[in-house]
């Protein structure tokens, strides 16, 4: 496999998750993701890059979820920082992502709410948390900017910036010191270009990830898995706007008909099943962070980056 | 009238003298930056008078640093004054500032300092900043000016009290110090960035009423420094500052700092988008129509200078939509006049084509064509909502606003429907056009030194880059060397980018060093040279949107050229989608390029083949509409009879048939040098 792995030359830059104590934050952990200089696979196993962490997703009103986790889980979703504790101590991940899908519903404006479920789901685990504050860009402003506050000092992942839509968030990433999700649809070029506004407006670049947008298996995911490629191969090639890990969520997963359509007996399974092979294909495309919504599709990836990756330890090469 | 030189040594000299008289330890409250500015330009943290007077020596005697030192030891504990006034602000409020600023909530800073006549005028200019998504800063006379005129004060207000003296005035300056250390990667005691930081990036301007005291002065005059414009209200002789009226100060600020309002609804009764764009209106939805055949009908786009255009003026001349019969055609000019700093002569014709979708992005409203060809519907539907022939206007008016921020600061718009009147307007419309088309055929490649690229189709063909020069037009039809150059400006990190031409390395096969770069670079290393005006060696990439291909064929040493359009077989034995998927995808493929349908009847048209005697085949389709400009060119070219000799699929549909049609009219590309 050597001769298929010829010297590109560009490295990734890193981009550092959660501060410990030391580090004057209060996680039990902190991630540097990337470093990378090949294509996982492609080359030997000295160019694997570093194994890949897997978030598992929450949300602070769960009436916007999947039924199928809802259902899988009961009532533990309805207590937002208990469900953060449970995919640390329980399922096992590596880092959490909480969705302010409460900020979804009609007119939201209760501003101080999304300060205090910050605040408790960083109380509720010691993983390094993503947050992805509002769908809404009326509302993007206050949101951000209490997310930021609220999580000052944790070295938070925020999301999740657009083309038509980064100020708010990139303006809480500055402010506060956090990184950021910037996402673009399935486009190398408006990867690119997003990156490059993000530049101008002074957001540093580590602390971007780069989230290429993850159709799901059977979706489309065709399409992400070779933008993914094309964005690490670019940047190998020596393009520094495109120089930064990726975050990969397919997150549509849960509601193809395939598995929302799914015999109920082993409806649990099929939907693991499909967040699985999505979230290890991008991990394959080279994504440095993979996110699932199902309990269960936890600890299946972590088993599968521990042999893939042969045990090595995030920002291990 | 106060001299300002004078003013300017006197107020340093008494800042000085009470600088001198501060004692012993003091410093702000709830910041990590101590002094700021001292800290800022010198790295250095001022905790003590004698510290104080260090860094005052150490940066000549800055008015700032001393503004901030008095400020600092006077207003330590029981010293800080009462609301409304805030003092210095601290960190954790100005994060939140920054954030805004960052976010677009506030578009820039502005200070409002000295004492004016009558609180109208201020109150005034303070409502205006406020509504124009700045955020004011006050100090002195100007606070108890705006209170007894009942304005509210606050943070919440956007209204920001600082203090009672005009050297309360240096906390806006430790604010845009502060935004430069948190946001803008300016390190302590490195002047020259946090300079750079302020000219370059940070929006803020200075408004200044008269009676402003010595100290004040010379604070205010030292914000020149930082690229902050002074717009004086009058009272101050000598000096630099800008002076102004009272109603255009906020505005003149704004425009010299850059700063634009972003405008995002349309305030019609219609809806807007361009998911209206492919919509068409049918003659039993339409309410009124205008041109299309039916009445004279234009439309123009003009650049005038600032003071010509009112930006959100709509005028209707003529008959509104009340008068007019359902039904009829009704004739019409649609005069759009703009202004902006950045905006050119040239730029016109390229926004002038955004009329036909903006008017399109209205569910209601239909546009087809162009200049004096347009042909414009109105619905029914949209007339029953209440949308007039104005609504248009406004929503072309504040289209141009919301897409070319950057670029427009001033947009007017005038819909004629007086049949009078738009025949004079036509007819002075009808003048302009030709001179555009003048300007665009008369441009050569060798005129300018940039080229610009195109790497919009990279989503699907990764390595290609089109080189678009003033005589070869993208091989999409779409994007002209003026469209090129105006969709850099208008977003310089977009698919559009300048091509330094370099040295030239061959003239003929339109190889040039600076291309050959831009192009190695772009292509992510997989194209090292590329010829502009060759189809042999090197030819540029394609993508796939080529509205023709150009490939050779040697057995009758010419070239022919097949349109997307064109369905039948060619001479080559390969139908257009044939050829189409053997060279797109963004290869080089010698002997075979995708081309424009305008760049046949360039000068550089298979410039080293032969030029234009090298072709062989065209579809009739292409022939039949380029005939005109073809045949003119031809003779130009003293080959009046080749347009005859290019044959179609009329003519020849395989090789043999192409080969004696080409003996029997003695086509010129047999006799030339062989191809290969």
């Amino acid at each position: 496999m050597a001769e298929n792995s010829p010297d590109l030359g560009g490295k990734i830059g890193y981009v550092v998750l959660g501060a410990t104590k030391a580090e004057d934050g209060t996680r039990s952990v902190s991630y540097r993701l990337g470093g990378e200089s090949d294509l996982p696979f492609i080359g030997m196993k000295t160019s694997l890059g570093s194994i890949p962490l897997v978030a598992f997703e929450i949300c602070d009103d769960p009436s916007y979820w999947s039924p199928i986790v809802t259902s899988y889980t009961g009532d533990l979703v309805s207590d937002t920082p208990e469900w953060a504790t449970a995919a640390e101590q329980q399922y096992g991940a590596d880092l959490v992502r909480l969705y302010l899908t409460s900020t979804k519903r009609r007119g939201f404006d209760d501003f101080p709410s999304i300060t205090k479920v910050t605040e408790d789901v960083l109380s509720g685990t010691g993983l390094p948390l993503v947050v992805e504050g509002s769908n809404e860009p009326a509302i993007d402003s206050e949101i951000f900017q209490r997310c930021g506050e609220a999580g000052q000092g944790e070295r938070l992942l925020l999301g999740t910036a657009e083309a038509g839509r980064y100020r708010s968030v990139a303006a809480a990433a500055m402010a506060y010191n956090h990184s950021m999700v910037a996402q673009s649809p399935i486009d190398i070029n408006l990867a690119k270009q997003l990156n490059i506004l993000l530049r101008e407006i002074g957001v540093k670049a580590d602390h971007i990830m780069i989230d290429p947008y993850t159709g799901s298996l059977g979706y489309g995911f065709e399409y992400s898995y070779s933008v993914m490629e094309r964005i690490r191969y670019a940047a190998l090639k020596g393009d520094t706007d495109l120089a930064m890990p990726m975050i990969a969520s397919a997150m549509d997963s849960l509601s193809v008909k395939e598995v929302r359509e799914a015999d109920p007996v082993i409806r649990d399974d099929i939907a693991v099943a499909w967040e699985f092979y999505a979230a290890l294909s991008s991990a394959v495309a080279g994504a440095s962070i993979v996110c699932v919504r199902h309990p269960k599709t936890v600890p299946l990836l972590k088993l599968a980056f521990r042999e893939l990756w042969a045990g090595k330890k995030p920002g291990e090469f | 009238m106060t001299e300002m030189k004078t003013a300017i040594t006197l107020g340093n000299a008494s800042l000085k003298k009470k600088l001198n008289a501060i004692e012993g330890p003091f410093a702000y409250e709830e910041t990590a930056y101590h002094l700021p500015v001292a800290y800022a330009l010198t790295g250095r943290p001022v905790h003590t008078a004698q510290e104080a007077i260090e860094v005052y020596n150490l940066t000549d005697e800055n008015p700032f640093v001393a503004c901030e030192s008095v400020l600092a030891f006077s207003e330590q504990g029981p010293g800080r004054e009462p609301a409304p006034y805030t003092g210095f602000i601290g960190d954790a409020v100005l994060r939140k500032l920054g954030y805004s600023l960052v976010d677009g909530s506030i578009l820039g800073l502005a200070l409002v300092i000295g004492t004016p006549g009558n609180s109208d005028t201020a109150s005034r200019i303070c409502r205006e900043l406020q509504e124009k998504y700045m955020l004011t800063f006050l100090a002195g006379d100007v606070v108890p000016s705006l209170s007894s005129a009942s304005v509210k004060l606050g943070l919440e207000y956007r209204l920001i009290p600082l203090g009672s003296t005009s050297i309360h005035g240096v906390h806006f300056v430790d604010i845009i110090t502060r935004v430069a250390l948190m946001f803008g990667g300016v390190v302590p005691g490195d002047p020259g960035r946090l300079l750079a930081y302020a000219n370059q990036r940070a929006k803020a301007i200075a408004i200044v009423f008269p009676g402003l005291d010595n100290e004040g002065i010379a604070l205010v005059d030292a914000l020149r420094l930082l690229g902050i414009p002074i717009l004086s209200l009058g009272g101050y002789e000598g000096g630099e500052w800008t002076t102004t009226l009272p109603q255009d100060a906020v505005r003149e600020g704004m425009e010299r700092k850059g700063i634009k309002v972003t405008v995002t609804a349309i305030p019609i009764p219609m809806s807007c988008s361009p998911a209206f764009e492919g919509k068409s209106i049918r003659k039993e939805e339409m309410y009124v129509e205008f041109g299309g055949g039916r009445s004279p009908a234009f439309e123009l786009l003009r650049v005038k200078p600032a003071s010509e255009v009112t930006d959100g003026l709509i005028r209707v001349m003529g008959p509104e939509i009340e008068s007019v019969k359902e039904g009829s055609a009704v004739p019409l000019g649609i005069i759009v006049d703009v202004a902006g700093k950045s905006m050119r002569k040239d730029f016109e014709p390229v926004l002038e084509r955004r009329i036909h979708n903006f008017v399109n992005y209205g569910e209601g409203s239909w546009h087809v064509a162009q200049r004096d060809l347009i042909w414009v519907r109105i619905s029914k539907d949209a007339v029953k909502n209440g949308i007039k022939i104005e609504h248009i206007g406004k929503l072309i008016a504040t289209k141009f606003r919301i897409d070319f921020p950057d670029l427009l600061d001033a947009v007017q718009v005038t819909m004629v429907t007086d049949l009078q009147a738009v025949l004079a307007g036509k007819k002075e419309a009808e003048g302009i056009y030709e001179e555009r088309d003048r300007r665009i055929q008369g441009m050569k490649d060798t005129d300018v030194d940039l080229f610009y690229s195109c790497t919009l189709c990279q989503t699907f063909a990764p390595n290609h880059v089109c080189i678009i020069t003033p005589e070869r037009p993208a091989l999409c039809g779409a994007i002209s060397w003026l469209d090129g150059k105006i969709a850099y400006e208008i977003s310089p990190s977009g698919a559009n980018q300048p091509v330094e031409k370099g040295v030239v390395i061959d003239r003929d096969k339109g190889e040039f060093e600076g291309v050959n770069r831009f192009v190695k670079k772009a292509s992510h290393g997989e194209v090292e040279r590329c010829s502009l005006y060759s189809i042999m060696e090197y030819p540029m990439t394609c993508c796939g949107c080529f509205e023709c291909i150009a490939l050779m064929l040697p057995e009758v040493n010419g070239i022919m050229v097949v349109n997307r359009e064109y369905k039948g077989d060619t001479p080559s034995g390969m139908s257009f989608s044939t050829l189409a998927g053997t060279i797109g995808g963004g290869a080089q493929t010698p002997g075979f390029a995708g081309i424009s349908k305008n760049y046949i009847l360039s000068d550089r048209f298979l410039q080293d083949e032969g030029g234009i005697e090298r072709l062989v085949w065209l579809p009739s389709l292409v022939k039949e509409e380029l005939k005109e400009r073809l045949v003119k060119k031809l003779n130009e070219l003293g080959h009046p009879d080749l347009f005859e000799k290019i044959a179609d699929e009329t003519k020849a549909t395989t090789l043999e048939e192409l080969v004696a049609f080409l003996d029997e009219v003695q086509h010129p590309a047999l006799a030339m040098k062989p191809l290969l």
